[in-house]
């Protein structure tokens, strides 16, 4: 990588910042930038180079002290949290954030499990990839039911950004003209297994409102054209992704919106750079810049810029701007309307089932596909639920089982090892991503006195699962046990983690809310565009800027609404109206 | 970030070598710079400085090397001893389980050893292959005065022999199937294609 484009200091004052690098700072720097803005993107945490510095990819199990395991006494001073993420391993662990330099606070009965990366490209170098759109009903919901704030743009806004970002990133899937789930512009999907097309007839022969189909993910299937261009290449079904992947062949800065923004020329970057605050010019009414500490020689600078986007993430975007205090905003920046910084909300996940398959003892598979399959949201959409508001998805699939299900099970010796030999039998699972309503108690602020060693003030996170959210979980596991049994799989065990406390909200890493959308100023932080009610040159295109969280991977969502909003700041600083 | 070098001998094709050779297998064109670029200087962070600390004495680390090879025997390929998986579980067992998990592991090796003295007035070791596998059969079974602990106990011993063991070299590749580089996922595959199991769960 060209050393120039990494600074320290400085005085140009450019066209736009953006705050963050992951999902939805890559992206933003890549619109900013081809749009002819010069950009600064600010990240708090080191470099990360595509391919060079995947320390963990292919390295083989043996070839790890630990088998990919990690010394107890690092993991509980450093990751006590990470380690709670079913991607978290000695191979992946340095691209999650660390937990003792970056501690938060719950109240002591309602634990939060806030995951994090903390290095250019921040959690795209970590997501699982699921990259679903929102359907019109999805967009409608707070209005629907009243709950939360009406979203101020509907599906006919973001379709056609939902096919902008779709191309150049490569979404792998199948057309399957349901109204719930909208079609995307697909790279083909991934096979199903044979036990796969087998229960997907027998569900979908017994149900004509559940279709089991495969699930769409940010992989290049077969690359296109473009993709190729930029150096990426084919998937090739480790599902490893989070060690890095070298063939980019999955989503991330690194891999997709990096490479493009850097071709511009008009991309500057800094790291190890902790965005303390928004500068805010009561004057203009503008956002200025950014001050920032370093994080390693603690020394503070400032950075100048004529638009701000703030892609730091959700949570880190709101601390961001709880920060921001001036005598115009004493409570974070943007924030007249007392919004910022409550209706928090994550996915239900934890809840499901899974069985034995009798049979196709023949059949198997190779590869390991980086995706399972999904069943599209059916609940309170083509069936009704009146036990719960809202409703989930489902997603799933079928294996056969490994060594491990054998070291559970009864027997040692020679025919033990045949046996393992012989792969186990086959399992299918359901477990679904249900969504969570928009409640103001669910809220973020920062501690009174706690900071973290760079003098930012913690977070404390306050959010709980409530009546909806259980009864929904329960509905979850029910259905899903429901649908094994009726389609003949055995041994159907059902499960809600939450219940046994292995789920707290935030695990499911799609935390959303805090700085939300809507029409009204007097109660959301941000208009249509992304853009700060109150200062027309602040935008927020990460997960902050949820209304609702409907049940789908949102990832893909942030990703349309920031080349959007780009768009949008681009046209209106070239008006010059902001 | 810290890492240490993987000895090139050990390891054979380098993993720049091997991305290259897959490339061209798959019959992907690759353009010199991005070729140059794969895997340009990374080195895996296989732990050779971590010290060698270990949990067992010589005593309790010949049983455990034995009860691995019971569990895991030498078959048409190695067996536990073979793949080092008691060495592995002393090295493992330090860094990586509590102190309670730790104090049960030798525990339970000496109620092993203690259970042979009382059935057949021998150490395990000096014991029957016949009478060491009848004694973990019942252990196993919490019968013949083996308590639910015992059982409990025995299920945790095979989990690490089994973890230790599936993830070698040996056990992951030579006993199942290990592919380092898939080339993509195939759902239409028969088992008797690969003849044995996948070493890693999709």
């Amino acid at each position: 990588m060209d050393k120039n484009i990494y600074i320290v200091k400085s005085t140009e004052i450019f066209d736009a910042i953006v705050v963050g690098s992951g999902i939805t700072g890559g992206w933003a720097a890549k619109e900013l930038t081809e749009k002819g803005l010069k950009t600064l993107m600010v990240e708090r945490g080191r470099p990360v180079e595509h391919r060079k510095d995947y320390v963990g990819e292919g390295v083989k199990p043996w070839q790890m002290p630990f088998r990919g395991q990690i010394e107890k006494a690092i993991v509980d001073e450093q990751h006590y949290v990470q380690k709670k993420c079913y991607a978290f391993n000695d191979a992946t662990k340095h691209f999650f954030g660390n937990d003792k330099d970056y501690p938060y606070s719950t109240p002591k009965d309602k634990p939060f499990d806030w995951i994090r990366g903390n290095q250019l490209g921040g959690k795209s170098l970590l997501w699982h990839r699921q990259s679903y759109r929102w359907s019109e009903q999805d967009f409608t919901a707070n209005a629907a039911d009243g709950l939360g704030v009406d979203w101020p743009i509907r599906y006919k806004d973001v379709e056609k950004w939902y096919d902008y970002v779709e191309i150049h990133a490569g979404i792998s899937g199948s057309v399957e003209n349901n109204p719930a789930l909208p079609d995307s512009k697909f790279l083909p999907p991934f096979e199903m297994n044979a036990v796969e097309k087998e229960m997907k007839t027998r569900i979908e022969k017994k149900w004509t409102t559940r279709k089991l189909i495969m699930g769409r993910t940010a992989h290049l299937s077969v690359p296109a054209p473009h993709h190729t261009a930029q150096g990426r290449i084919q998937c090739q079904a480790r599902n490893e992704c989070q060690k890095g992947c070298s063939f980019g062949a999955y989503f991330s800065t690194q891999s997709s919106t990096l490479p493009s923004a850097l071709a511009t020329n008009n991309l500057t970057i800094a790291t190890n750079s902790i965005v303390h605050s928004v500068i805010y010019d009561p004057k203009t009414n503008r956002a200025t810049g950014v001050r920032v500490i370093d994080t390693e020689t603690m020394a503070t600078r400032e950075y100048f810029a004529k638009v701000i986007f703030l892609c730091a993430s959700t949570l880190g975007t709101t601390q961001i701007m709880l920060n921001s205090v001036s005598e115009s905003f004493p409570t974070g920046i943007a924030n007249s309307s007392g919004a910022l910084g409550h209706y928090l909300m994550d996915h239900l996940y934890g809840a499901g089932a899974t069985g034995r398959v009798e049979g196709f003892e023949e059949e198997y598979y190779s590869g390991r596909r980086p995706t399972g399959l999904v069943m599209p949201r059916f609940t309170n959409y083509s069936e009704k639920n009146p036990n719960f508001l809202r409703g989930y998805q489902l997603t799933g699939s079928a294996m056969r089982e490994g060594w491990d299900a054998f070291s559970q099970r009864d027997g040692f010796g020679a025919d033990y090892k045949a046996a393992i030999r012989s792969a186990g039998s086959w399992h299918f699972s359901l477990g679904g991503s249900g969504e969570m309503l928009p409640r103001y108690e669910n809220q973020v602020s920062l501690h009174p006195t706690l900071k973290d060693k760079w003098g930012m003030p913690q977070l404390h996170i306050d959010c709980a699962y409530t009546e909806n959210d259980w009864k929904m979980m329960d509905d979850i596991a029910n259905t899903c046990a429901d649908i094994l049994e009726t389609i003949g799989v055995k041994d159907v065990e059902k499960h809600i983690r939450a219940k046994t406390g292995e789920w707290a909200p935030g695990l499911s890493i799609h935390e959303m809310g805090t700085a939300r959308m809507g029409k009204d100023p007097k109660t959301s932080v941000l208009n249509g565009w992304n853009q700060a009610h109150d200062i027309p040159n602040l935008f927020v295109t990460d997960g902050a800027s949820m209304a609702s969280c409907a049940s789908q991977n949102p990832s893909l969502t942030y990703m349309a609404l920031t080349a959007r909003a780009a768009d949008y700041a681009v046209q209106q600083l070239k008006l010059g109206k902001i | 970030m810290i890492h240490s070098a993987l000895p090139n001998s050990s390891t054979g094709v380098s993993r720049r070598a091997a991305l290259k050779q897959l490339a061209l297998a798959c019959g992907l064109v690759l353009s010199a710079s991005s070729l140059s670029a794969l895997a340009a200087s990374v080195t895996p962070p296989t732990d050779l400085t971590r010290s060698k600390k270990t949990l067992l004495n010589t005593d309790q680390l010949a049983l455990l090397r034995e009860l691995g090879d019971i569990i895991i025997p030498t078959t048409d390929t190695p067996g536990a001893s073979a793949a080092g998986v008691h060495d592995f579980i002393n090295h493992f067992a330090i860094y990586c389980a509590s102190k309670e998990e730790q104090q049960g592991l030798v525990a339970g090796l000496k109620r092993i050893d203690d259970s042979a003295q009382t059935r057949f007035s021998k150490p395990f070791l000096s014991a029957s292959k016949t009478r060491q596998i009848e004694l973990l059969t019942n252990m196993e079974q919490a019968a013949d005065g083996f308590t639910a602990d015992d059982r409990a106990f025995f299920k945790q011993l095979k989990a690490l022999v089994t973890f230790g063991y599936y993830t070698s070299e040996i056990g992951a590749s030579q006993e199942l199937a290990y592919l380092t580089i898939p080339g993509g996922y195939k759902g239409n595959f028969k088992f008797k294609q690969v003849g044995r199991a996948w070493a890693l769960p999709q």
